[in-house]
């Protein structure tokens, strides 16, 4: 029993020290303070805060350049700075609309049919996009940010011909350029490469190309023979012609 | 020597509430057709594209619904500019058969200014269509006619 008992070393006994109340109930003077003593008066003199005083022969526009000069810019704009800059490395096609007035739920109807073809329609504001593409090689997109704008990343570039069709259908949309595996493209420029048949076929073009050169020396050499050989169907087509006329004609009889 | 009161009672709200001021007074009715023609990479396009950004706002649409705005847009650096092509009545008010501004340097409020003072002016008045009558108004009509008559039932 004496052991479960717990034992504490001697000096670490504590105890709460005993309260007295200073105020019961009674409402406290603070509109009638006391004069305070000479000393305590020197003492709260002497360390007054001395504020720096405010000129006054400033302007209103210095006034306000120099409230704007104190203002730190939102470092968020940095982040979606980035943002930007990570989408138009990482997509082959970037186009860039001006936008009219349009409701929301059209441009939403607009989104979510992008959206089905992989197309991402974006906006961010002119400043954003400057710091995004400052000092980089897409600088020459700024001019476009002017005005009221939509932009759509695309990470495929085979999508031209389904934005554009898409796009065709929204009359606020106005294509203005684009920029596609690396290439700035004006607004014609990115119609004739929607126009254009995939890389496959233009490969299979070039090589039809290659091969037409020689291909036209061999029609060459063999044309006299290919037409002597044309010349003589046609005779025997004649000679079988006439003898079966002549066979019809002694079956009659 | 006191000095008589010259200046503003009322401080101008600024550029946006005067573009505000006119967009509220253009009126595309004398018009059938606006091509809008710019370059987005020229420069000084941004006055353009404002311009075709408030063309495009409902309230003004809805003053003409049958005009078609269009926007062409071109890649040899021409200067922007902003045609409109007017209706018949119009154009024989103006003697003209279409209204071409080039808005290469003015800015938007000029180009709202020259708009109203050139094509809203030629908006043919409004013709008043048969005003449905309230009661009281037939009866005001009716009652100098039907006054005499009411009289003598009544007694």
């Amino acid at each position: 029993m004496a052991n479960l008992v717990q034992k504490t070393l001697p000096l670490t006994k504590t105890s709460t020290p005993a309260l007295q109340f200073l105020r019961f109930r009674g409402k406290i003077n603070i509109q009638r303070p006391k004069a305070p003593h000479y000393e305590r008066a020197r003492v709260i003199a002497v360390t007054q805060p001395k504020y720096p005083e405010a000129p006054k022969s400033k302007t209103c526009f210095q006034s306000r350049t120099e409230r704007f000069q104190q203002q730190v810019e939102n470092p968020y704009n940095d982040i979606i700075a980035r943002e930007v800059r990570n989408w138009l490395e990482h997509s082959q096609l970037v186009a860039i609309f001006h936008l009219n007035s349009i409701t929301s739920d059209e441009i939403f109807k607009v989104r979510v049919d992008l959206h089905k073809q992989n197309l991402h329609l974006k906006s961010y504001g002119r400043k954003i996009i400057g710091e995004a593409v400052k000092d980089t090689r897409y600088e020459a997109i700024m001019p476009l940010f002017h005005s009221n704008h939509c932009i759509v990343f695309s990470p495929d570039q085979q999508r031209v011909s389904t934005l554009l069709k898409i796009t065709r259908r929204v009359p606020q949309m106005v294509l203005l350029g684009g920029i596609v595996e690396k290439t700035l493209l004006s607004r014609n420029e990115l119609m004739a490469y929607a126009q254009m048949p995939g890389l496959q076929a233009a490969q299979a073009q070039l090589v039809q190309t290659l091969n037409q050169a020689a291909g036209n020396l061999v029609q060459q050499l063999q044309a006299h023979q290919n037409s002597f050989v044309q010349v003589l169907d046609v005779h025997a087509k004649g000679e079988a012609k006439d003898s079966t006329q002549e066979s019809k004609e002694e079956t009659k009889e | 020597m006191s000095v008589p009161f010259s200046g503003t009672l009322r401080r101008s709200g600024g550029i946006v509430s005067a573009i505000g001021k006119q967009l509220k007074s253009v009126n595309l009715k004398g018009v059938k057709r606006i091509t809008v023609q710019f370059d987005p990479f020229a420069e000084n396009v941004k006055s353009t594209r404002e311009f075709l950004f408030l063309l495009s706002t409902p309230k003004v649409v809805q003053t003409n619904p049958k005009c078609v705005v269009k926007s062409d847009i071109v890649c040899d650096r021409k200067p922007a500019s902003i045609k409109f092509s007017l209706i018949d009545s119009a154009q024989e008010q103006a003697k003209v058969k279409e209204i071409r501004f080039n808005s290469d340097n003015l800015n938007t409020l000029e180009l709202l200014q020259l708009c109203n003072k050139h094509v809203s002016s030629l908006a043919p008045p409004e013709e008043v269509t048969n005003k449905v009558l309230t009661k009281a108004e037939k009866q005001k009509l009716g009652g100098g006619a039907g006054g005499g008559k009411k009289a003598p039932k009544k007694k």
